[in-house]
């Protein structure tokens, strides 16, 4: 009895030095940045474009940014669609995708401190918004 | 296929491979002869330099997207 006592005293709680959750989270917040990576090369296209047709705007009186968007879209009707439509909505999803992700495997924290990691996929959500407003002026 | 090509290094994608570099010196042998097309064509500096930019920024979201994809080890 002695003995099993000792024995019971030797067992401790199994160390896990390892948690495959760690590496799941690693792993998603490197994807997250790979993919705002992507997203701000990709809507750096339309925002250069509104840069440009703001500067049309500036310096050509009497037109206005959105005549001047409109005038493109009659122009470049896939192109525009493809720029000030499809890829903004398509970045949204893919961004907020990968900030729930992250959010989930952090632990659902109720802070928002969780951001500091995904930040620029919050600043890509925040662009894409800004390109549609932009065109549905 | 040995993946890796790139490898992401801020908002740049770097060619860790072979075949990764050939795609680089690709798109700026593309953004090269974009940009003398473009310089015959156009009026001005500035007019040269809007339209190449935009030619660029297609270039490098291309290249971008295409680094994305195979900058993925392969899962064994």
């Amino acid at each position: 009895m002695k003995n099993f006592e000792e024995k019971l005293n030797q067992i401790t709680k199994p160390k896990v030095t390892y948690l495959k959750h760690q590496d799941m989270l690693a792993n998603a917040i490197t994807k997250a940045k790979d993919k705002s990576v992507i997203s701000w090369w990709w809507l750096s296209i339309p925002l250069y474009l509104i840069a440009a047709l703001l500067m049309k705007t500036i310096f050509m009186p009497k037109t206005t940014l959105s005549l001047n968007i409109h005038d493109f879209t009659s122009r470049e009707t896939y192109s525009s669609v493809l720029f000030f439509i499809f890829l903004p909505i398509v970045f949204i999803v893919i961004n907020f995708m990968s900030i729930r992700n992250i959010y989930f495997l952090s632990g659902s924290p109720k802070s928002i401190s969780f951001l500091r990691t995904a930040w620029f996929n919050v600043l890509m959500i925040i662009f894409s918004i800004l390109i549609l407003i932009i065109y549905s002026l | 296929m040995n993946l890796p090509w790139f490898k992401r290094i801020g908002i740049f994608f770097i060619p860790t491979a072979i075949i990764g570099w050939l795609i680089l010196i690709g798109g700026l042998a593309y953004g090269v002869y974009i940009f003398i097309d473009i310089d015959s064509r156009s009026h001005s500096i500035s007019d040269t330099l809007i339209n190449f930019v935009f030619n660029l920024l297609i270039i490098g979201a291309v290249y971008s997207l295409i680094a994305f994809l195979t900058s993925r080890a392969v899962k064994k």
